[in-house]
């Protein structure tokens, strides 16, 4: 693992939003705090290993989610019901950070319980910034049970 | 009356005695005779009388036959009637399935336009589901690693280099809004629109303050006269109000003052809003051609826009039922009408 073990992670089919998000993280010396993963399945088997029997499962839960809404084979929806539903994981803010500005997305992701909604702005200037000012909330400002 | 058997047969008189007594005997039964006559007479008119009456009677019932006749004639005639009352109300019956048949066949059809109406709408709203999150990912991309050529490059670019990045990037901001204008405009088309009274001048001085903050430098004199208020939905009301008065804010920025006004041209059929302003105009020649997407009048270098601006207020004040034109002269301001039955 590395220094600061992983404190964000990101779900993000795109590789191009990945490396633009990474290259934020970069300037901010946090890359190496981080974990992308390219769809839901990716996520969940992340988050819920299955485990072996009789041993427990080796849980290593972000601090914050930064999570697409759509994804191949189980989209971000599904992603954040499952993190909200579990008593282990429902306390990880999930930061929907998406392409869609539509309202019932929007509506739909307060509904599945998200912490937050951002619609990744085009500009590069602006969402570079986004980026930083989420990171900086969720991992510095923010406070969580048990920390 | 009745004469005395005595006085019928007199004996034998001496002569003179005898002979009085048998005119007397005469006279008594002349008396007798007459009175019979009278008697007679008596029972004539009696019986006169009788025949009167029966004639009489026979009379009345006559009388009572033909009524009778009428009642009965009255009732052959109700029946009739009756029967020709009961083959209409029959015909009103089948007339009235019929029409409700009708009524059941219009539902259905109804019905299926309105399936084939919601799925054309589901479909369009995929559509701009996608466009929305597909076509802004690539512009992403484009603007951000436009970015960071600059950020990271730049000492190894000349200027021309970093001149021709920065268009790069400046057109991926301007795809992105043409992208979020033409979403709205669509959007607006598959709205609900929710009507209740709007105070219109109010909006428009509320509406005229967000711009003129907008434009620190600009020297703006605007005037809200009052106005009917009007029955519509606020939300899109608002979105008209802004796409006017930014307009009139915006062809007035060669001006040293710029004059802008909102009113109403009362009229027959009520009343026309309008916002007026004294900017560059346009030449009426073209005023047809305000209110398509993506139609501009002016040099887009000199005044910004995607050009989605008034084909989205035309579209909300027509799905309200009203209308929307525009009178100008160039260099001399424009004045934009609508209505809102």
């Amino acid at each position: 693992m590395n220094k600061c073990g992983i404190e964000i992670m990101i779900v993000e089919d795109n590789p191009s939003d990945a490396e633009l998000v990474l290259r934020v993280f970069r300037k901010h010396h946090l890359a190496d705090c981080c974990v992308v993963l390219k769809d839901g399945v990716e996520a969940l088997d992340f988050l819920f290993p299955e485990s072996a029997p009789g041993e427990p499962a080796a849980r290593r839960l972000p601090k914050v989610v930064f999570l697409d809404l759509k994804l191949p084979r189980v989209d971000g929806f599904e992603v954040l019901r499952r993190i909200k539903s579990e008593e282990s994981t429902k306390n990880i803010p999930v930061v929907i950070l998406t392409s869609s500005n539509q309202e019932r997305d929007i509506k739909e992701a307060y509904d599945l319980g998200a912490n937050s909604f951002v619609s990744k702005p085009i500009k590069a200037e602006e969402f570079n910034q986004a980026v930083a000012e989420l990171t900086a909330y969720w991992l510095k400002l923010n406070r969580l049970p048990g920390q | 009356m009745t004469p005395a058997p005595a006085a019928a047969r007199p004996p034998a008189p001496p002569e003179t005695t005898g002979l009085r007594e048998r005119i007397a005997g005469l006279e008594a039964a002349s008396r007798a005779t007459l009175n019979i006559l009278e008697d007679f007479d008596e029972e004539k008119g009696k019986s006169r009388q009788l025949q009167r009456a029966t004639l009489n009677l026979l009379e009345d019932f006559a009388e009572e036959r033909r009524k009778l006749q009428q009642v009965q004639k009255a009732t052959v005639n109700l029946l009739e009637d009756m029967s020709y009352e009961r083959a209409k109300l029959g015909e009103a019956q089948r007339a009235l399935l019929n029409i409700l048949d009708d009524v059941e066949v219009e539902r259905a059809r109804a019905e299926r336009a309105k399936a084939l109406t919601e799925a054309a709408n589901k479909e369009l709203e995929a559509f701009s589901y996608s466009v929305s999150h597909d076509l802004r990912a690539p512009l992403r991309a484009i603007s951000g690693f436009v970015e960071a050529v600059v950020e990271d490059y730049s000492p190894r670019l000349d200027d021309e280099g970093r001149r021709y990045l920065g268009l790069v990037k400046e057109n991926a901001h301007k795809m992105g809004q043409l992208i979020d204008d033409l979403l709205a405009f669509s959007r607006l088309g598959r709205m609900e629109i929710a009507r209740t009274r709007v105070d219109l001048e109010e909006l428009a001085k509320e509406v005229f303050e967000e711009l003129a903050a907008l434009a620190p430098g600009r020297k703006l004199r605007f005037s809200a006269l009052p106005v009917p208020a009007a029955l519509a939905d606020k939300a899109l009301l608002r979105q008209v109000l802004v796409n006017l008065l930014a307009n009139a804010v915006k062809f007035t920025k060669h001006r040293d003052e710029a004059v802008i006004e909102f009113g109403c041209l009362r009229g027959d059929g009520g009343c026309a809003y309008y916002v007026g302003d004294n900017g560059v105009g346009f030449d009426m020649q073209y005023a047809g051609k305000l209110f398509g997407v993506f139609q501009r009048l002016h040099d887009v270098s000199e005044f910004e826009g995607t050009g989605v601006g008034l084909a989205l207020a035309c579209r909300i004040v027509t799905r309200h039922g009203g209308r929307i034109w525009a009178e100008g002269k160039v260099s001399e301001g424009a004045k934009f009408y609508f209505t809102l039955p």
